[in-house]
Formats: structure tokens, C-alpha cells, sequence
């Protein structure tokens, strides 16, 4: 892809993801009914899952992209693992914050230490780890190859989290779209909102998931031109 | 001038984006979607709609900044 063409998918993409998370806070807080045991907080659900499920998307990213790069050694992989592990960082702690306003009201604690909440921030402390191990690790290209192999192993915890609530006893509700036994049960128009929830998050990932895999991809090449200077090595697009 | 561009229009943006979500406190006040909060629950809404955008507001600065610095870099060249 040129850089003319990745600028226009990160316009597009923008443009998309913007647009729809505008539609969603419309439906949000004007078209969808209010849930009945739940009240107004309900409508935290609308972006608490959704963040979710692009922090696991960034975080499977990392995963995919560290086991590969520690096989090939593709630098791009490496750049791609980092934009994935940054949107993961940015989503979980979304999620992370807007769980405990969610059950503040409905459990009437911030917090409790039960197995779902305790994976979810021990995964966010691992994707902390794997920013550290890079910058402080003396030798930037083990730095990668240590923050590789961290995120391959945090992305172990992404099955753990799922299954938590089901295989171990709980406090968090169990999944609702996801559900084996009756699954989307919800009422039509929640689920519509639900799905474009989905959609609004999934195209804000895309699009800041190009742009940042595409700038150290630029930064990459400068770092190449102040290592090679007068050289013509150029970083794969 | 671009980067002073950005941070006015970004502001605003968050700021209409917040008048925007707090609207449905006063569209809603005193009616039966007003009364059923299970207690005062506006703020937590709020709040948690106000963290999703600035913290992917903040990602967003981020990635310009790194862009700015790249194409400072270029322009020097």
C-alpha cells in the first residue's frame, strides 16, 4: 500500500468510525429504551463490551504479530504488534474505568476482586510490562524480542477472562451476545445499538491502528537514514 | 499554526461531544425516564462516555504529535 493510499484509508476510516460513534451516542441517549432493573447506567453497556472487544482485538493483534516476529524477525511485524498493543492499552483501560461506574451503582462497590475484574487488570499490567521491557531493556532489539515474548504470553489471558465467568464463580454478568445458551438476547432495538457499538469501535480501532503502525513506519525510516546516512536502504511500506 | 489548529478544533469537538451527552438530563428530567436511574446514576453515564473520548482523544494527539515530529524532521532535511 503507498503512503497516499494508507492516508486515504485512515481519512476514510476516521471519517466512518467518527460518524458512527456519532449515530451511537444518538441512539444511546435519545432512541434506546431504558433497561428496566437497571436504569439509565444500563447505557454504559453500549461502550463497555465494545471497548472490550477491540482491547482483545489490539491485544490478539500483539499476540499473532510477537509469535511471527520472534520466528521471522519482520520488523513490520514488530511495528504492528506495538500499534496493537498501544489500542489495547487505550481500550482496556476504557473498559477498566467503565466497568466499576457501571457496578458503583448496580453492586454498589467500585471494585471486588473477583476472578473477571482481577484477569482484566492483570492483563492490563502485562501490556504495561511489554512497554517497559522495550524501553528499559539496554539493547533495543532484545527489548523486542523480550516485549515479543510478553505479549505472546498475555494474550494467554484473553481465553481466561472469557471463560471466567462461566467456569468460576462470579460476581460479573454473565455474556449476553456471546451467550451458548441463548445467545443475543437482547430486545431488537438494544441489540441494534449494541451492534453499532460494535461497528463505531471496530473502525476507530482501524483507523488508529493504521495511523499508528504507519507513523513508526516513518520513524522507522528516519531512525534507518540517521543510522545509514547517505545510504539508500529504505523500510518496507 | 496547524498544530494550534488542531488543539482549538479538537477541544471544541470534546466539548460538544460533552454538552452533547449531558443533554439527556435535562431532555429527560421529570419524566418517567428521568425518575428511573436506580438512584442518580447521570454522572456515572457521563463520566464513563467522557473517559472513552478523551482517553481515545489523548491516543489520537499522540499519533500527531509523533506524525509532526517525523514530517519536523523531514522538513529539515
Amino acid at each position: 500500500m503507498s503512503h497516499k493510499q494508507t492516508r486515504w484509508a485512515i481519512g476514510i476510516l476516521g471519517t466512518l468510525g467518527v460518524a458512527t460513534m456519532i449515530v451511537l451516542h444518538w441512539m444511546v441517549f435519545f432512541w434506546v429504551p431504558t433497561e428496566s432493573t437497571m436504569g439509565i447506567v444500563q447505557r454504559i453497556f453500549y461502550i463497555h463490551p465494545a471497548a472490550w472487544w477491540v482491547a482483545f482485538l489490539g491485544f490478539g493483534i500483539v499476540g499473532l504479530c510477537s509469535a511471527v516476529y520472534l520466528w521471522l524477525g519482520d520488523e513490520r511485524l514488530d511495528r504492528a504488534a506495538v500499534a496493537g498493543a498501544e489500542a489495547g492499552m487505550v481500550f482496556t483501560t476504557i473498559g477498566l474505568i467503565t466497568g466499576p461506574l457501571w457496578g458503583q451503582v448496580a453492586w454498589g462497590t467500585w471494585w471486588e476482586w473477583e476472578p473477571r475484574l482481577t484477569l482484566a487488570l492483570i492483563l492490563w499490567f502485562i501490556y504495561l510490562g511489554y512497554f517497559l521491557v522495550r524501553r528499559t531493556t539496554a539493547n533495543p532489539e532484545q527489548g523486542k524480542r523480550f516485549a515479543a515474548v510478553v505479549g505472546v504470553i498475555g494474550v494467554l489471558d484473553i481465553p481466561l477472562i472469557h471463560v471466567s465467568v462461566t467456569w468460576l464463580r462470579s460476581l460479573h454478568p454473565e455474556a449476553v451476545i456471546l451467550n451458548p445458551e441463548s445467545p443475543m438476547n437482547l430486545e431488537r432495538s438494544m441489540g441494534l445499538t449494541f451492534g453499532v457499538g460494535f461497528l463505531a469501535f471496530t473502525l476507530i480501532f482501524a483507523c488508529l491502528f493504521l495511523a499508528s503502525y504507519t507513523v513508526a513506519g516513518y520513524e522507522y525510516e528516519l531512525k534507518l537514514r540517521d543510522a545509514n546516512p547517505g545510504g539508500t536502504q529504505r523500510a518496507e511500506a | 499554526m496547524a498544530r494550534k489548529w488542531f488543539s482549538r478544533w479538537t477541544t471544541a469537538f470534546l466539548l460538544g461531544v460533552l454538552l452533547f451527552q449531558a443533554s439527556p438530563v435535562w431532555a429527560q428530567a421529570g419524566t418517567v425516564l428521568g425518575r428511573q436511574t436506580l438512584g442518580r446514576a447521570y454522572w456515572h453515564v457521563f463520566a464513563a462516555y467522557a473517559v472513552m473520548w478523551i482517553l481515545v482523544l489523548g491516543w489520537v494527539v499522540s499519533i500527531v504529535r509523533r506524525l509532526r515530529r517525523v514530517e519536523e524532521r523531514l522538513g529539515k532535511e
